[in-house]
């Protein structure tokens, strides 16, 4: 296989104090490793510098590494498609972000993100309690986690679009409110997800270009 | 005869924003194209085409054929917002 002398990085954790290999589960079946960098590693593979468009299955690929990754440790995500031309360079991000990172580590640390969106049905996209229902969502599912992040509501149905930053051990405590407000609205379309890295809760951005940038 | 008169300024490059029906036009054709082509909206779309299907308000075929068409529209509304509208090159050298 070539020697790609690029780096690909999916996300950082905490070092595990020595390289640690993923398999080959990268970009053209390269393998994702680790590299030191003080207290922390990048996860990476090695790969072409070049522009990575928001393709599907390259953006489904960014995803299961990182969610590989993040089954047995705590994560800060990076956007898809940071490539650097070197392990060097690489380097000089992870010298210039350490702060940053060191700082969100502290806050998602043992920490996962789940999402909950509420959709009007069809039938009744123009229903008027539906202010007092997010209402009701928000403030008892803000009470069981430690930070909420109020996402875009792309859709005229779309009533509710939240993230929320959960202790690792309190997920099934979490899950249990979203079942349960949901039975006191049948009608309501309910997408609950995760547990994801969390996106939303992490914004570093180091050596920020117009795509991705560091984040 | 103010249609006469400004496209007569126009010829002699000159305009008055404001004041310009063409001008005017300008502005609502613009208005028209960001609102066609704003990336936005068309992200908004895919992430509403995607929420459809995994609700099974859609088939995969339905969310497959939407989101080619969306993917598509979307790469025009990029490339039109990297191009500025209002600014045009007059090939006669005067503006």
């Amino acid at each position: 296989m070539k020697e790609e002398s690029g780096r690909y990085v999916y996300c950082i954790m905490k070092s595990p104090g020595e390289k640690k290999s993923f398999g080959n589960i990268g970009f053209g079946g390269q393998e994702v490793y680790t590299l030191e960098y003080r207290d922390f590693a990048p996860v990476m593979s090695n790969a072409a510098l070049k522009k990575y468009e928001a393709i599907d299955e390259e953006v489904e690929l960014h995803r299961k590494v990182v969610e590989q990754v993040m089954k047995e440790h705590s994560v800060l995500p990076v956007a898809y498609g940071m490539a650097f031309k070197n392990k060097k360079l690489l380097l000089i991000a992870m010298s210039v972000g350490y702060k940053a990172m060191k700082k969100a580590m502290n806050e998602v640390d043992n920490r996962v993100e789940l999402g909950v969106k509420l959709f009007l049905p069809k039938e009744n996209a123009t229903w008027d309690g539906k202010e007092e229902c997010k209402s009701v969502f928000l403030e008892a599912l803000k009470k069981k986690a430690v930070q909420s992040k109020e996402l875009k509501l792309f859709s005229e149905r779309l009533i509710l679009n939240t993230s929320f930053l959960i202790d690792r051990d309190k997920i099934n405590d979490f899950s249990s409110e979203v079942e349960q407000l949901g039975n006191k609205y049948p009608d309501l379309k309910i997408q609950y997800s995760g547990p994801w890295p969390p996106y939303n809760f992490v914004d570093i951005q180091i050596l920020s270009r117009k795509r991705g940038g560091f984040r | 005869m103010f249609i006469i008169d400004d496209i007569l300024l126009r010829q002699l490059g000159i305009t008055i924003p404001g004041l310009s029906l063409v001008w005017t036009l300008e502005q609502i054709r613009d208005f028209a194209y960001k609102e066609l082509y704003n990336p936005e909206k068309v992200k908004n779309k895919i992430k509403e085409n995607r929420l459809l299907f995994e609700f099974g308000e859609l088939t995969s075929g339905e969310y497959e054929n939407n989101n080619a068409k969306l993917l598509q529209e979307l790469k025009l509304a990029q490339r039109g917002t990297e191009m500025n509208l209002s600014v045009r090159t007059d090939i006669l050298g005067a503006r």
